[in-house]
């Protein structure tokens, strides 16, 4: 009797204990290879809450296209090589090492040996083969295959052996390691029969119970409230450890909570409900701030992001008889002095302190300083002159009327509208202040803020607008991902979609230069074809670039190696490094 | 009985009338779901456009709805594309949560305002019925967004409430706890509806009592030396009803969709957020269910209230119906 | 209650002379931009200073320094009454450059302070009560006429009338009005007018509007056409419309009144959610609903108070109507002769 129930009081204690912390770290054994992140020291325990803006809609990696999903589950998984958003370099993941061919268009990779998913289940080659297979197969359709596919081939990739794997390229492509990053591997022990069964894309739905769901990532799924919250507990089988050889991750526990507008967040962190805040506007960054005495918490101004806001004239090609009135206007948008003219006039200063209060930068080409790796610094940033402006209105044949009303060479006077999302505050007021900029000139600008898919209709797909203010980038500091803004061919060239063959020189220019930045490996002969083409941009104007927004993060004062970075997930990817401070170390406040 | 028949006949045509009209409204918005995509630029038209087409949003209008209306009577009633399931489960799941916070909210504002409107109009002139006129001026003037944003904002500010809270539903909470964390996270939402609703509902019900203590029976009555409460409550009440309850049947008729906003910025899980998210990214099959589930809602709201009238206003039962 | 209703009168009318006269209340044109003054709260008026105290009231500039903004003690400028500024067409009728008040440059006189762009926030709210207080009165007649309409014919004829028209009430609210707006805005040409934009504010709201007043009026009106004077009237040969227009309306006015004391403001606001859509007041031109949507954001709402300016103005407005709905309901309570 006294056996049996001091052994039950022993099994409720430790149960007990179970319930209070998370599970309880694997000891490193000496079979796994696992990555050392060396600087990185904490201690374990405690919970950890971040707001979200809106609900994740699914646990499924390949079909994810929303980007509350994305931050989840890549908490939950892991790739091959990864980007560390710090350092902005590569780094090896789940891949140990890996070697090039001289052409750079085979990589060999040697897996870690003695990994296991977070359910026990060991990972392998297999895993990676299956994974491969699921985010090329076109009845899978995921965002991200194109990815895979360089100038219209797919990659191949073959097992060497159970820990070696081999990709093959069509062709070689500048930077290739960097498209591992947010390609998860997926456990093949539990995808592979819905895989076959042609279920692929229901699986791993919100419904998915616990033991269905299993990554390689710090965290693994504890609950999810419908709604509510998402709770993620940790993996104890991750493959890195800490400079004392602990495994990873300190925390317990990592809840996303659904929280809805950027301010309702701010609210529950000023509560306390959360502890950490990703990308904050200026004005709550500034709130926080006054506060930051008081509360202790930490804030941080990272400098200018990669994205760029700017203005964009339509100069689509215009068939259908509606949009004559438009396309009258189109001489004056294709004409590069009317469009330097709007560029002098501009008061981005203006911008900079009354949108984003101080914390942004001006941009004058599409590569901003915060991309210190690839901006070209010789661009020239003139300060706003109006008489210039007017100066190149003159020798455009502009004139203007005895009222200041600006007229063409033709008598009409010049009047157009500028859409933007009515969503995006920002934006808006940038908007405001280039009418009032732009109507010193004598032009009459309308601003007509749209609902975003509406926007992105007419931007797209119907090309009834006359100007649009919009933004692009902030995806990877690499000029790769901006292929398809800059190429003629490429599906976001806004300013004139569809165009078959490159109608001005400097287009043409821009086509070579990019075709050719993609397959050169050495760095410092793709920077010099990527400033030319900056160069190119900002002398020939396609988009007149406007400003571009710091980064700006917090958290409270509880939260240890809170490190945010310009590349999205900008708090969490070092989401195994955050560990929760025990009240006593609270004393040195930053 | 056969007004009964005749009425939920009446009630399924409605229904199924709302439900072409929705897909009909649907198709006059610009955009689809898949246009956030087209903003990433690693993503080809060739992938969204086959999105596009496994999901049938290139099919034509007649064939959408066809295939809706199987899925319904599968009481699948679609399927979301944002969340890869289909949409009654997720549907119910939230709308339980907004009903709780409706119908507290209704039970409450009910049981505030007709006493309240009452009381206000016997005591008509008074300083408090004064106070109270500019009072639901105010609230009534303010938009809710502001309103709600203005209370929350005091919430967190002065510390008001704890705004965290566990989790809505756990394991191993004891069942006061539940109870109370759950009366906790609903107070401040409660309190917005309950604010708004009342200005409102008073003031009807104040107007409509007003009117019938000016007529000759109420004046007989209180000659007859019936005691005012008595007078108010069983004689005048009944005769004032007409609007209230129309009133009341839109509060009925608004149970899963009048808390809409009030979720979004409280936070709280219900259809709320999970509607206007879908309504923006154009989600349709998520949309037109949340509508037909409002539009059962307010069917029933509306017959229950025609009920109520028929019941309280024996004039309208006996004979008159026909009027010539 | 004379003293009152007089009082409410006089207020009601000072109120809209107010809005009337804007441009010559307002010291500043509502669309000009002092990017040096962004957010600036309220500047005070000051009687006193170092020198003892002045008749006249003055005002001193604000300097932006790292703690906010600070008055620059350094120079005064008093404020002048019929001083001459930016100029206008007064009433439509001829230009001048009049106004009731003001500072010489380079001080500003914010009064209720200024918006994120250096705009005076004063003149904005008069300029946008202008457009604001006007749509949302059109909007309210035009909901109300058509649900009285509507609620009475229903009301009346009672039976399949009545049936089909409560189903097309139950229909128009059910309907995904948003999608509605986002098509009607699809289909417009891309600018608007800022007149147009007026109208078609005011059309949309009162079309959407009606189906609620329709029921409220058709379940008065199912009630009181059974009554015995009503009766009467019919069996002595009276017309419907004579019976509509003598006994069922009276009994419906006040439903209608008290549902105009709560449309008017909450039309006013609902040019917020329109906005979303594009189908607001654009800017630069200031309304109260283009106002109200900056202080949805938590951050302004908290650090810059006075931006609540039009908030204000909308509460005493509706207060006044809503008093004033008041009295004329006491009037109308009081039986009609001849019941």
């Amino acid at each position: 009797m006294k056996v049996t129930t001091s052994l039950a009081l022993l099994v409720c204690l430790l149960a007990g204990e179970c319930l209070a912390a998370g599970p309880t770290p694997q000891k490193p054994n000496p079979g796994e290879e696992l990555f050392q992140a060396a600087q990185v020291s904490g201690h374990y325990g405690g919970q950890l809450t971040i707001g979200g803006r809106a609900e994740p809609k699914t646990f499924n990696p390949v079909i994810a296209a929303d980007a509350v999903s994305r931050e989840m589950i890549g908490r939950l998984m892991a790739d091959l090589i990864e980007i560390n958003r710090g350092s902005q370099q590569t780094e090896p993941a789940l891949t140990k090492s890996w070697k090039t061919s001289a052409d750079g268009r085979v990589f060999t990779l040697q897996l870690r040996k003695g990994i296991r998913f977070s359910d026990g289940h060991p990972f392998d080659a297999d895993d990676v083969l299956f994974s491969f297979a699921v985010y090329m197969d076109e009845n899978v359709d995921s965002p991200q295959r194109d990815l895979l596919i360089i100038d219209g081939k797919p990659l191949t990739v073959t097992k060497i052996d159970r820990y070696t794997v081999r990709f093959t390229l069509p062709r070689a492509y500048a930077a290739a390691e960097r498209l591992f990053d947010g390609l998860a591997m997926l456990p093949r022990h539990l995808l592979e029969k819905p895989y076959r069964q042609g279920k692929f894309v229901q699986s791993w739905s919100l419904n998915a119970s616990t033991n269905e769901v299993a990554g390689l990532g710090p965290f693994r799924l504890k609950r999810y409230v419908p709604g509510e919250r998402v709770v993620l507990e940790r993996n104890p089988y991750y493959w890195k450890v800490d400079s004392h050889n602990d495994r990873l991750p300190y925390l317990d526990e990592l809840t996303f909570l659904f929280v809805g507008t950027e301010d309702a967040q701010v609210m529950r962190f000023e509560a306390g409900a959360t502890n950490m805040i990703s990308r904050l506007s200026a004005e709550n960054y500034g709130l926080l701030n006054r506060e930051r005495n008081r509360t202790g918490a930490q804030l941080s101004d990272l400098g200018p992001s990669l994205e760029y806001n700017f203005v964009v004239f339509n100069q689509n090609d215009l068939s259908s008889k509606k949009l004559d009135a438009i396309a009258r206007k189109q001489k004056w948008f294709r004409d590069l002095k009317f469009r330097q003219a709007i560029s002098a006039a501009i008061d981005r200063d203006a911008i900079v302190r009354l949108v984003y209060g101080t914390r942004g930068t001006a941009l004058w080409g599409n590569v901003g300083p915060g991309n210190k790796l690839w901006v070209n610094t010789a661009i020239p940033h003139p300060q706003p002159s109006p008489a210039t402006a007017r100066q190149l209105l003159k020798s455009a044949g502009f004139s203007w009327s005895p009222s200041g009303q600006l007229r063409d060479s033709s008598g009409a006077p010049v009047e157009f509208s500028i859409i933007t999302s009515s969503s995006n505050t920002q934006r808006m007021k940038m908007a405001t202040l280039l009418q009032d900029d732009l109507s010193h000139l004598g032009m009459q600008v309308h601003i007509v803020p749209l609902e975003f898919r509406a926007l992105v209709d007419r931007v797209f797909q119907s090309f009834d607008y006359d100007a649009a203010i919009m933004g692009l980038g902030g995806g990877d500091a690499d000029p790769n991902p901006e292929m398809n803004v800059w190429t003629t061919k490429g599906t976001s060239h806004l300013w004139h979609l569809n165009e078959a063959q490159p109608e001005t020189a400097w287009e043409g220019e821009i086509d070579r230069l990019m075709q050719q930045q993609m397959v050169t490996i050495d760095y410092t002969k793709r920077k010099q074809l990527y400033d030319r083409v900056q160069q190119l941009i900002s002398e020939n104007l396609p988009f007149i670039f406007l400003a571009t927004p710091n980064v700006l993060a917090a958290a409270d004062s509880r939260v240890g190696n809170f490190h945010p970075a310009i590349l999205d997930p900008y708090t969490l990817w070092n989401a195994d490094e955050l560990y929760i401070r025990r009240p006593t170390e609270n004393a040195g406040v930053r | 009985m056969r007004y009964l028949g005749r009425t939920l006949v009446r009630a399924i045509l409605l229904l199924a009338g709302i439900s072409i009209l929705c897909f009909l409204f649907t198709e006059m918005a610009p955009g689809s779901f898949f246009d956030e995509l087209r903003l990433n630029p690693q993503v080809s038209p060739e992938t969204i456009a086959n999105l596009r087409s496994r999901y049938g949003l290139d099919q034509p209008l007649v064939v959408r709805y066809g295939r809706w209306v199987k899925s319904a009577a599968r009481a699948d009633f679609g399927y979301s594309i944002a969340y890869n399931a289909p949409v009654a489960p997720l549907l119910w799941g939230r709308a339980k949560n907004t009903l709780l916070l409706t119908a507290t909210g209704m039970l409450l504002t009910w049981l505030i305002s007709l006493p309240l409107g009452v009381w206000l109009a016997a005591r008509r002139g008074h300083m408090l019925d004064q106070a109270f006129s500019i009072a639901s001026s105010f609230v009534v003037s303010i938009p809710e967004v502001v309103i709600a944003v203005a209370l929350l904002a005091i919430v967190v500010r002065w510390r008001l409430l704890p705004l965290s809270a566990g989790p809505l539903h756990g394991e191993g909470i004891s069942l006061r706890t539940h109870v109370q964390d759950l009366a906790t996270r609903m107070l401040l939402p409660v309190t917005i509806l309950v604010f708004v609703e009342s200005a409102i509902i008073v003031r009807h019900v104040r107007a409509s009592v007003l009117e019938v203590l000016g007529t000759p029976f109420v004046q007989a009555a209180h000659s007859f030396g019936i005691c005012r409460a008595r007078v108010l409550f069983r004689h005048v009440l009944p005769a004032a009803a007409s609007p209230a309850i129309s009133l009341f049947g839109f509060s009925l008729a608004g149970l899963v969709s009048g808390s809409l906003l009030i979720e979004v910025i409280c936070g709280w899980p219900g259809l709320g957020p999970l509607i206007l998210e879908a309504t923006l990214s154009r989600d349709l099959y998520l949309v037109i269910g949340g509508i037909m589930l409002s539009a059962l809602f307010m069917v029933g709201g509306n017959l229950i209230a025609d009920l109520m009238l028929l019941a309280a206003d024996p004039r309208i039962r006996t004979g008159a119906l026909d009027a010539h | 209650m004379r003293t009152k209703t007089a009082i409410l009168i006089a207020a009601l009318a000072a109120l809209h002379l107010a809005l009337l006269c804007a441009a010559f209340i307002a010291p500043y044109d509502p669309v000009a931009q002092n990017r040096e003054l962004p957010y600036a709260p309220p500047t005070r008026l000051h009687l006193h200073d170092a020198a003892g105290w002045h008749l006249r009231p003055f005002v001193y500039r604000w300097t932006l320094g790292d703690e906010g903004y600070l008055e620059d003690k350094s120079e005064s400028f008093p404020v002048h009454l019929l001083t001459t500024g930016s100029s206008y067409e007064f009433l439509g009728i001829f230009d001048t450059t009049r106004h009731l008040f003001g500072v010489a440059p380079p001080a500003s006189i914010a009064l209720f302070g200024t918006d994120g762009f250096g705009r005076d926030e004063f003149s904005r709210v008069l300029y946008g009560g202008q457009i604001s207080v006007a749509a949302g009165i059109a909007a309210t007649l035009i909901a109300l006429l058509a649900g009285a309409l509507f609620g009475v014919i229903a009301g009346y004829y009672g039976n399949w009338t009545d049936q089909s028209l409560m189903a097309g009430t139950e229909l128009f609210l059910s309907l995904p009005w948003l999608y509605f707006l986002l098509g009607v805005r699809a289909f417009l040409p891309l600018h608007v007018s800022p007149v147009r934009t007026f109208f078609l504010l005011t059309c949309v709201i009162g079309l959407i509007g009606w189906a609620r007043p329709a029921r409220l009026v058709r379940g008065i009106v199912l009630s009181s056409r059974t009554r015995n004077y009503v009766l009467a009237a019919r069996s002595f040969g009276a017309s419907d419309l004579h019976v509509i227009r003598e006994h069922i309306l009276p009994e419906i006015l006040g439903v209608l009144m008290t549902q105009a004391t709560v449309l008017v403001p909450r039309y006013i606001a609902a040019e917020v959610t329109l906005s979303f859509f594009g189908l607001g007041v654009n800017e630069p031109v200031a309304s109260w609903g283009n106002m109200l949507s900056t202080l949805q954001q938590y951050s302004v709402l908290v650090s810059y108070a006075w931006l609540l300016a039009p908030v204000g103005a909308l509460i005493i407005t509706s207060v006044i109507y809503a008093l004033l709905a008041d009295v004329v309901q006491s009037r109308l309570e009081f039986p009609q002769p001849g019941n």
